[in-house]
C-alpha cells in the first residue's frame, strides 16, 4: 500500500476524530495529550485502528517520539516504504 | 527546571487524595488477626482485597515450617544464588514447582516483578519481538521493554488482534514471543489461551503466560489457566508468584525448553539479586503442597467467588462479566469511587481502590478479591457493607 504524507495525515485525522466529541480544530501539530487529554488506553486503542487500518504494527519504542497527529502520520508512511 | 520538578503530578495526586480523605497509599495493616480480618486505624476490619485467593497465610503447617528454617537456616542467605545463596530449600522448590507443571525445569526468583523481568530479559534480545496484551501487567511491560526487543501492544484478550500482528510480522515470527496473562488481576477476566496457543503454533512463535493470580485457583489439579484450558503441554513459559496464593513472597518461572535451565547464566535480576529467605521457601513449599493435596481449599474459594460476584450484582453494581476470585466494581466517576472506598473502610471493610492511569479501561474501580478463607457470614457482610456504602455515597451533598 502506498500513500502520500498528507493522504495518510487526513486519514489519521479521520479515525482520530472518532474519539473526540469535538473534532474540528484537528491539524497536524495536534498533540494527542497535550491538546486532546486523550488516556493512554484511548491511545492504545487509537494506534492500534491506525494500524489495521494500513495493515501495519508500529512498536512501542516508536510510538514513545510520537506527540502529534504529523508524528505519527511520518511513523505510518516509514512503516509502509519498509 | 529542576531535577524534582517531575514529581509534581505525583504531588498534586497525592494532595487530592489527601483532601478527598482517601489516600490508599497509607493505609496501615497495624496487626493481622487472621488471613481475612486486620486491625486498620485501631478498628477491626474485613479485608475483601488481599489476593490471599487461598487463605493459607495463617496455615499451622506453613508456619511450622517458616519457625523451624528459621531456627536451621537463620533469617536471611546474604547473597544470590550465584554465589553463597543456594540452599538446600531453593533447589527443592524447583523441583517441586517443575513437578506440579509436569515440565522438566522452573527457575525460582526472589519476587514475582523480578520472575518477570528475569525470564524476559533472559529470553529476549534486540531484533527480537513481543506481542504484549495490552492490558498486561506494569512487570511485564517493564521486562520487555529493558530487553531492546520490539514490542507490539495486541487488543486485551483478543486472539484476531493477536494474528493480524502475528502475519504482519512475517518471518520474524518465529522470533516473537507472545506476552499474556492467565487470570487478569484488575478486571478478574481470563486470557483465552486454548486459542491463543493455536495461533502461536500456526505462526511458529512462543508463549509465556504469567500465572500470578490463576496459580491455586484455577485447573483441575490448581496449575494455572493452562491446565484449564488444557494446554498446558503447548505453553511455553509460565511465570507467576508465590505472593497470591501461597502467600508468602518470591517467583518462578517453569518450562518445557531447555534454554531456561540457562537463565541462571542470562538472566540479571536472578544473578544479582539476595536468593528468597529460608523461612519463605520453606512456607512456599508446605503451601505447595497444600494446593496440591487439599482441592477442598479452591472449591472453597469458588463457592465464596460465587457467593460475592452474586451478591453484589444483585444490589445492581457494575461488574465484570466472568466470575471469578476477582471482583471488580466499576464507577463512572473517580470521586464517587473514592467516597465509596472511604466509607467501606470506615465500617470496616477494606477493598482495593484502582483509578486511571493504574486502572486497565481508564475506569475508577473497587477491586475486591474473595479468599478460600473468608466465611460464607463474612462474604455476606462485604455485600451489606458495600449496600450501604453505595446508598451513602448516591445522596446528594447534605441530604
Amino acid at each position: 500500500m502506498t500513500a502520500d504524507l498528507a493522504d495518510i495525515e487526513g486519514e489519521i485525522k479521520r479515525i482520530l476524530a472518532g474519539f473526540l466529541k469535538d473534532p474540528r480544530s484537528l491539524t497536524g501539530d495536534t498533540d494527542l495529550v497535550a491538546d486532546l487529554a486523550l488516556e493512554s488506553v484511548q491511545i492504545m486503542e487509537f494506534v492500534v485502528e491506525v494500524e489495521d487500518c494500513y495493515d501495519i504494527a508500529i512498536d512501542l519504542e516508536s510510538l514513545s517520539n510520537v506527540h502529534t497527529v504529523s508524528e505519527l502520520a511520518a511513523v505510518v508512511a516509514a512503516r509502509l516504504q519498509s | 527546571m529542576t531535577l524534582m520538578d517531575k514529581f509534581a503530578a505525583h504531588r498534586q495526586r497525592q494532595r487530592e487524595l489527601g483532601e478527598a480523605g482517601a489516600d490508599p497509599t497509607h493505609v496501615v495493616m497495624e496487626r493481622m488477626l487472621s488471613a481475612t480480618e486486620a486491625v486498620i486505624g485501631g478498628r477491626r476490619t474485613l479485608l475483601a482485597g488481599t489476593n490471599n485467593y487461598l487463605g493459607l497465610t495463617f496455615d499451622p503447617e506453613c508456619i511450622a515450617a517458616g519457625q523451624e528454617a528459621l531456627e536451621q537456616f537463620g533469617t536471611g542467605t546474604t547473597g544470590s544464588r550465584m554465589a553463597n545463596g543456594n540452599y538446600r530449600g531453593h533447589e527443592l522448590l524447583e523441583r517441586e514447582l517443575a513437578d506440579f507443571y509436569g515440565y522438566p525445569y522452573a527457575v525460582v526468583f526472589s519476587t514475582g516483578y523480578s520472575a518477570n523481568l528475569g525470564a524476559l530479559t533472559a529470553l529476549l534480545e534486540p531484533g527480537d519481538c513481543v506481542l504484549l496484551d495490552a492490558d498486561a501487567h506494569a512487570s511485564l511491560y517493564d521486562g520487555c521493554r529493558m530487553t531492546g526487543a520490539e514490542v507490539y501492544r495486541f487488543r486485551h484478550n483478543d486472539p484476531e488482534s493477536l494474528e493480524k500482528r502475528l502475519r504482519r510480522l512475517g518471518d520474524r515470527a518465529s522470533r516473537t514471543l507472545v506476552v499474556t496473562e492467565g487470570l487478569f488481576s484488575v478486571l478478574g477476566d481470563k486470557a483465552p489461551l486454548a486459542e491463543m496457543v493455536e495461533i502461536k503454533d500456526r505462526y511458529g512463535a512462543y508463549l509465556f503466560v504469567d500465572e500470578a493470580h490463576s496459580l491455586g485457583v484455577y485447573g483441575e489439579r490448581g496449575r494455572g489457566v493452562a491446565e484449564e484450558d488444557g494446554v498446558l503441554d503447548r505453553v511455553d513459559f509460565i511465570v507467576g508468584t508465590f505472593s497470591k496464593s501461597l502467600g508468602a513472597t518470591g517467583g518462578y518461572c517453569v518450562s518445557r525448553h531447555d534454554a531456561l535451565a540457562l537463565f541462571r547464566f542470562a538472566s540479571r535480576p536472578y544473578i544479582f539479586t539476595a536468593s528468597p529467605c529460608p523461612s519463605v521457601v520453606a512456607t512456599t513449599r508446605v503451601a505447595l503442597r497444600l494446593v496440591r493435596e487439599r482441592p477442598e481449599i479452591r472449591e472453597r474459594l469458588w463457592d465464596n467467588a460465587r457467593a460475592l460476584h452474586r451478591g453484589l450484582g444483585d444490589l445492581g453494581l457494575v461488574l465484570g462479566a466472568t466470575v471469578s476470585p476477582v471482583v471488580a466494581v466499576r464507577f463512572d466517576e473517580k470521586e464517587r469511587a473514592l467516597a465509596t472506598w472511604r466509607t467501606l473502610l470506615e465500617s470496616g471493610i477494606y477493598t482495593n481502590l484502582m483509578m486511571p492511569p493504574a486502572s486497565p479501561d481508564g475506569s475508577s474501580l473497587l477491586r475486591c478479591s474473595a479468599s478460600a478463607g473468608h466465611t460464607p457470614e463474612q462474604i455476606q457482610i462485604i455485600v451489606e457493607g458495600f449496600r450501604r456504602a453505595v446508598a451513602v455515597t448516591d445522596e446528594p451533598p447534605g441530604g
